[in-house]
């Protein structure tokens, strides 16, 4: 058992701030409180060196008394097993925190009162002050049972307080307990805990706990809720219809992501372009002007364009997750994902990155297994991710007809589908080879308590839409718009005098007008990214690329999106009016040496195939770095991905072509 | 539920609540036989079969 140094302290009369520490079993309602103590004001972190989510906030207890929350990750018991355990357990055992006067608040379950029980009772032997906040008091009225609060609390020795935090009953006297807290040294829950081994201290734990509740906790008749959840059982995990209902809700789902998300993120765009317009109308003209609009500007765009769709899709999986539907789907999916090295928890981030990989990659820490995670880790950004849609649109709409069948579909739809598909296939095949690579004595495990079904808990699910949609502008966002400035950088400038002299020849023109986008391109052919594209151009021929592609796919770094941009500086040429739409004017590029049309059908599926698989996000690997903690994983799978969309676009050429 | 045939499993059993001299219920088997879904009081676990192996128990009357 370890020892405490949570400071003791007789009252808070006279404190002005006190540290309030949640401690708790999962799915006990730690968020919920947690959230209701701090609402907005509260912050997402992490707990120095381990990726596990620290979340802090403030709260006001009385008119003199303020206070710090912090929530730790949850636990069943004080021996820990996976890396969100061990920093409960790192945290209570911390030595080093004496500035600010702590109080340990313990939610507690009480429709699963003795489970919830046998934590209380270890952080109770800690002797550091203590209140236990008792949970889901409605679920134990519903379920027609009865608790003695007064005995209970006189057993364990600390204050109860019987509250339902999902509607934020009981908070305020929780907080009023928190004003009036008296320490009292505590009984001691069991005796001489320290000499015996985890397993059998569990047991005496136990033990003592059915003492008390055969005293105070009253039984008169069978459980609703858990009968109610055996029923919904029945249909959402049926060994068949589960599957059926669950593909049913995913594809209801990405309906719903993408006909809503269409209108806003044309907004998003038009507003960019007009604002962005905007600012190099009333800026002076100049260097800085053109970095704070193609380079900054334009990068912010590149961001804020997905959050239409980011945020709906974390909507649904929070939703999802709330009324503990998707505990049932890491149910269903563990069999299948078992057998690719994965873990039923691993749906969670393969469905985020149907968004973006970024924050998925970040939702895999659940998974407990190291080799499990890590494959996890690996293989989310093959799934086919919201910033992928653009160049797929594009590239399908250019080279298949629309009017085309594939016996009564539509011929881009079945497309678009089938990249999505090989995605998903890439995903699952990559972590059944690497199953056989990576080594791991660890053991794999899927033990996982299934909630019961509930209502969403609003204020949770919305909370946590606002912490991931930031957490996703911060993250990708701070790496997208550096990106964006050094290919601005790139393609503004070029070596030796060719790009004044370009600037010069125009001028000389005279009739600037209608001209402005077929200067940009000739410059952008002479600057730095094009002489990059037309450096790697021999090596991407094979694939049925040219150095304008070449150009594109660099810049794509940033985010892969950036390929339709850079795709429409560099074919204005010979558009001086601008009335042909970049779809258009990519249809009408030829080869200048064989005169061959450039994006014939095998140039289109090769480059849709590339895109498919290649790591072309910088923010992605920025995630990848932090999560693993180092760069030989990101590494490796920047360069696996490269291989594995340059072999597939050169196969996927020669059969077309 | 007698014992568990593994120290790791069985502590994170035992706090979940699945101790010996409880009684526990198979609620469901995914198809193809893993994993399960057991019950103990209300809890609901989900476990494969590998680790549902070690689970040495004795049938109840129901």
């Amino acid at each position: 058992m370890i020892e405490s140094t949570l400071r003791k302290h007789a009252t808070l009369k006279d404190e002005e701030k006190v540290r309030l520490i949640l401690v708790g079993n999962p799915n006990s309602g730690k968020s919920s409180l947690f959230n209701h103590l701090t609402g907005l004001n509260q912050r997402v972190g992490n707990f120095p060196g381990v990726t596990v989510e620290k979340k802090t906030g403030g709260v006001k207890i009385t008119d003199s008394l303020k206070a710090e929350v912090i929530d730790l990750p949850g636990t069943y018991s004080l021996s820990p097993r996976s890396e969100d355990e061990q920093v409960t357990f790192d945290y209570l055992s911390d030595k080093n925190r004496k500035d600010l006067p702590e109080l340990m608040v313990v939610i507690a379950d009480a429709s699963n009162l003795k489970r919830n029980l046998l934590l209380a009772s270890q952080l109770i032997d800690l002797e550091v002050p203590t209140i236990i906040a008792l949970n889901m008091m409605d679920i134990v009225q519903r379920n027609n049972q009865e608790i003695d609060l007064k005995g209970l609390s006189e057993d364990l020795g600390v204050p109860v307080v019987p509250m339902n935090a999902r509607i934020g009953k009981g908070v305020e006297e929780l907080k009023k307990a928190i004003a009036e807290f008296e320490y009292k040294p505590p009984k001691k829950f069991i005796e001489d805990h320290a000499s015996k081994d985890g397993l059998s201290n569990t047991v005496v734990r136990f033990d003592k706990i059915k003492l008390i509740l055969k005293q105070r906790l009253f039984d008169k008749g069978e459980s609703v809720t858990a009968k109610t959840t055996r029923k919904i059982d029945k249909l959402l995990v049926h060994p068949i219809w589960g599957y059926f209902i669950f593909l049913f809700v995913l594809f209801m789902m990405f309906q719903a992501i993408f006909s809503w998300s269409n209108l806003p993120m044309d907004w998003i765009e038009n507003g960019f372009l007009v604002f962005g317009q905007l600012l190099s109308d009333t800026l002076p003209d100049g260097v800085l002007t053109d970095l704070l609009v193609d380079g900054v500007w334009a990068g912010l765009g590149g961001i804020i364009i997905f959050i239409p769709q980011i945020t709906l899709l974390f909507t649904f999986i929070a939703i999802l997750e709330d009324t503990g539907y998707l505990a049932r789907v890491s149910y269903l999916m563990d069999a299948l994902l078992k057998r690719f090295g994965l873990n039923g928890r691993s749906i969670i981030p393969l469905l985020g990155g149907a968004a973006c990989a970024v924050p998925a990659i970040m939702s895999a820490r659940t998974i407990s297994n190291k080799k499990e995670r890590l494959l996890t880790i690996f293989v989310t950004p093959l799934i086919s991710c919201s910033a992928r849609i653009p160049v797929y649109t594009l590239l399908i709409a250019l080279v298949i007809p629309a009017e085309k069948q594939l016996w009564t579909f539509n011929l881009q739809g079945v497309v678009m589908m089938a990249l999505y598909l090989l995605g998903f296939v890439a995903a699952l095949g990559t972590s059944l080879a690497m199953k056989y690579w990576v080594k791991s004595e660890e053991r794999s495990h899927f033990i996982m308590e299934l909630p019961i079904y509930r209502q969403p808990r609003w204020k949770n699910v919305l909370m946590t839409i606002y912490n991931k949609v930031k957490l996703f502008l911060v993250e990708a966002g701070k790496i997208i718009i550096a990106v964006s400035v050094i290919l601005w950088v790139l393609s503004s400038y070029g070596p030796g005098e060719k790009m004044t002299e370009i600037d010069q020849k125009y001028e000389a023109l005279g009739a600037f007008e209608g001209k402005s986008e077929q200067l940009a391109s000739e410059k952008l052919e002479e600057s730095y990214a094009g002489h990059l594209g037309k450096a790697i151009e021999p090596v991407i021929r094979p694939l049925g690329f040219d150095w304008k592609i070449g150009i594109s796919i660099i810049t794509s770094f940033a985010a892969r999106e950036v390929f339709v941009g850079t795709m429409a500086t560099l074919y204005s040429v010979g558009d001086s009016e601008n009335t042909l739409t970049i779809k258009e004017k990519m249809a009408r590029a030829q080869d200048p040496r064989t005169g061959e049309k450039v994006y014939t059908k095998a140039t289109g599926y090769s480059l849709l195939v590339f895109y498919a698989f290649a790591l072309q996000c910088m923010a992605t690997v920025a995630i990848v770095v932090k999560e693993t903690g180092g760069w030989k994983w990101p590494l490796i799978q920047l360069a696996y991905m490269g291989v594995l969309a340059y072999l597939a676009s050169f196969i996927v050429f020669q059969i077309f072509s | 539920m007698e014992e568990v045939l593994d120290s790791q499993l069985s502590i994170q059993l035992y706090c979940m609540g699945c101790l010996p001299g409880e009684k526990i219920t198979i609620e469901r088997i995914a198809p193809f036989g893993d994993p399960m879904i057991i019950s103990v009081e209300d809890t609901f676990i989900s476990l494969r079969k590998d680790d549902a192996h070690k689970i040495c128990v004795k049938r109840t009357e129901s």
